[in-house]
């Protein structure tokens, strides 16, 4: 990126004037406003991120709290249809108090008409909010509809303020507990990516309609193959039952980042930490990747994680994301909570979103794959386009050792205590080869081809760019 | 603001690591815990003073049981 072109008006950024705060999200020198001046609330521009055009709108938080009437919202409205009908992203900046009072209805169904373009536009074209004041009320809605949810230092984002929640519930809270990053970052799920500041916000929402905006073309060429590729196995450890972290093999699978970009997004980081979501560039295009993380809960599913996925696999199907999937899953999460909390019916929207999905989809298993969870990965069932797996993958109804028990439990009891364990070894060796071994699952067709750790990223590179480009035809519903 | 730091799932405490009055950061490791065939980390949220670790090696918690609190 010339640097000519970078957002660079960084030193004023954290003013709350609209027309700066979008001057500070567009390549310097490209906005050109579409409406404003006009005490409306709201103000739009088309302008350009990274070279390609995008569509912005942003409240005034500097006039009644951002505070929304009929006119403000048409114009949302408006620059969402524009959008749409251009096929180019929208980003929202968002810092308002909601509908405007004294405007009465009137304002309620112009939020109402801007909730009805952002779904109308779902799908069709990446919808990216930056929340960088309060966005309440209805203004906590509009962030929350769209693809992609970004929250400054100072953003916070609620139904009800802390004066109605004191007043009907008698919680005592503040704005930054009740609606801040940490709650939505951590707790809530609502925004995708935290940052301490604006200056940050804006990078990143400049990084996703980028990725998003222009997704360039796979070039497999251009990826070392054979033993010349990284060895991604050497980010794991040896040992099958040692958990790691794998936000580093997700590094080492990406593309590393170009000159002045942020490099790979990771959505929901602190949220059902135990899936990964990152949106990145892999050969050159963009892409998803959807990964367990061993590093909590042993990388089992759970109902928000499984969730988590279900949007993340929809977002990128819509909008013709190709998906990498890298499972080493030791099944779901077992436990009443789990069970109460709707483990199955939210576990059930990640088989949809895989099985509905298009989009070149390519599952690579790493160390194990075991049980429901082995299913819901993307697998040969759902429709994956290759499942490749490394030569020491395990795929199987559970570990080998745990299957054992349960199969051979009377054989086991009925041989002398000192030789039961040479017998449990010898079982769980047969188990692992004839139940969860690789060969196996490559014999049966559920695993295509066992792959080099070092070949991985070539193999995945080639199974995404063999496959027929498509995007899937359906919106992209807040899960 | 103390942070309490709950099992997320049942599982044998296998080790624990960190002790009473340590200074952590977040992503270190108070104690690991073993379930499904799993070693389990039990990681800090944030930067802070492990007040109390509320678990000793073999004891089986149940979700939702108080593991530590950092501060």
């Amino acid at each position: 990126m010339p640097a000519s072109t970078a957002a660079s008006d960084q030193s004023i950024v954290d003013s709350r004037d609209p027309e700066t705060r979008l001057r500070a999200l567009f390549d310097r020198g490209t906005l050109r406003l579409l409406a404003s001046g006009d005490g409306s609330g709201a103000l739009a521009a088309r302008g350009e991120i990274d070279g390609g055009p995008v569509i912005a709108f942003v409240t005034d938080g500097t006039r009644m709290g951002g505070a929304l009437g009929s006119e403000g919202c048409r114009h949302i409205v408006d620059a969402i249809d524009t959008a749409v009908r251009e096929r180019i992203p929208v980003v929202g900046l968002w810092h308002s108090g909601g509908a405007r009072v004294d405007e009465g209805v009137v304002a309620l169904d112009g939020i109402g008409q801007v909730f009805a373009a952002m779904v109308r536009a779902s799908g069709r074209v990446p919808q990216i909010s930056v929340v960088l004041g309060p966005a309440a009320g209805g203004a906590a809605y509009g962030p929350a509809l769209t693809d992609i949810v970004v929250m400054s230092g100072a953003g916070r984002i609620f139904v009800t303020g802390p004066e109605v929640v004191r007043s009907v519930t008698g919680e005592q809270v503040d704005m930054e507990r009740l609606g801040g990053p940490e709650p939505h970052g951590r707790r809530s799920g609502v925004v995708h990516v935290t940052t301490n500041n604006d200056e940050d916000a804006l990078r990143t929402a400049r990084e996703l309609a980028g990725l998003l905006g222009r997704q360039g073309r796979l070039s497999p060429a251009d990826v070392p193959a054979g033993v010349e590729g990284f060895d991604l196995s050497s980010l794991m450890p040896a040992e099958a039952n040692r958990a790691y972290d794998v936000k580093p093999v997700i590094g080492a699978l990406l593309d590393p980042p170009r000159d002045g970009h942020t490099g790979p997004v990771e959505l929901h980081a602190r949220w059902a930490p135990n899936v990964v979501t990152t949106m990145g560039r892999f050969a050159g295009r963009t892409v998803g990747v959807i990964a367990n993380n061993p590093l909590r809960l042993g990388g089992c599913l759970d109902a928000a994680s499984a969730e988590k996925a279900a949007r993340f696999v929809r977002m990128c199907d819509s909008l013709g994301v190709p998906l990498i999937v890298v499972v080493d899953v030791p099944g779901y999460l077992p436990g009443v909570g789990q069970e109460w909390d709707g483990v199955v019916r939210r576990g059930a929207k990640l088989l949809h979103a895989f099985a509905e999905a298009v989009v070149p989809r390519v599952t690579l298993v790493t160390r194990k794959a075991y049980g429901g969870a082995y299913i819901a990965m993307n697998s040969r069932s759902l429709g994956a386009t290759a499942v490749f797996a490394w030569p020491t993958a395990e795929l199987a109804v559970m570990g080998a050792a745990a299957a054992v028990n349960i199969l051979h439990r009377k054989r086991l009891a009925a041989t002398p205590v000192e030789e039961r364990e040479a017998l449990r070894a010898q079982l769980i060796e047969e188990q692992t080869h004839t139940a969860g071994g690789v060969n196996r699952a490559l014999e049966i067709g559920v695993v295509d081809e066992v792959i080099e750790p070092t070949d991985t990223r070539r193999r995945i590179a080639e199974a995404l760019a063999g496959a027929p480009a498509a995007r899937g035809a359906h919106g992209n519903i807040p899960l | 603001m103390a942070e309490e730091i709950r099992a997320e799932m049942v599982a044998n405490v296998w080790k624990v690591v960190a002790s009473t009055g340590d200074d952590v950061a977040e992503g270190d490791t108070l104690v690991i815990l073993e379930s499904m065939k799993m070693e389990i980390p039990v990681i800090a949220e944030s930067d802070g003073t492990v007040q109390q670790i509320a678990v000793n090696e073999g004891d089986v918690v149940q979700e939702g049981d108080l593991i530590a609190v950092v501060a």
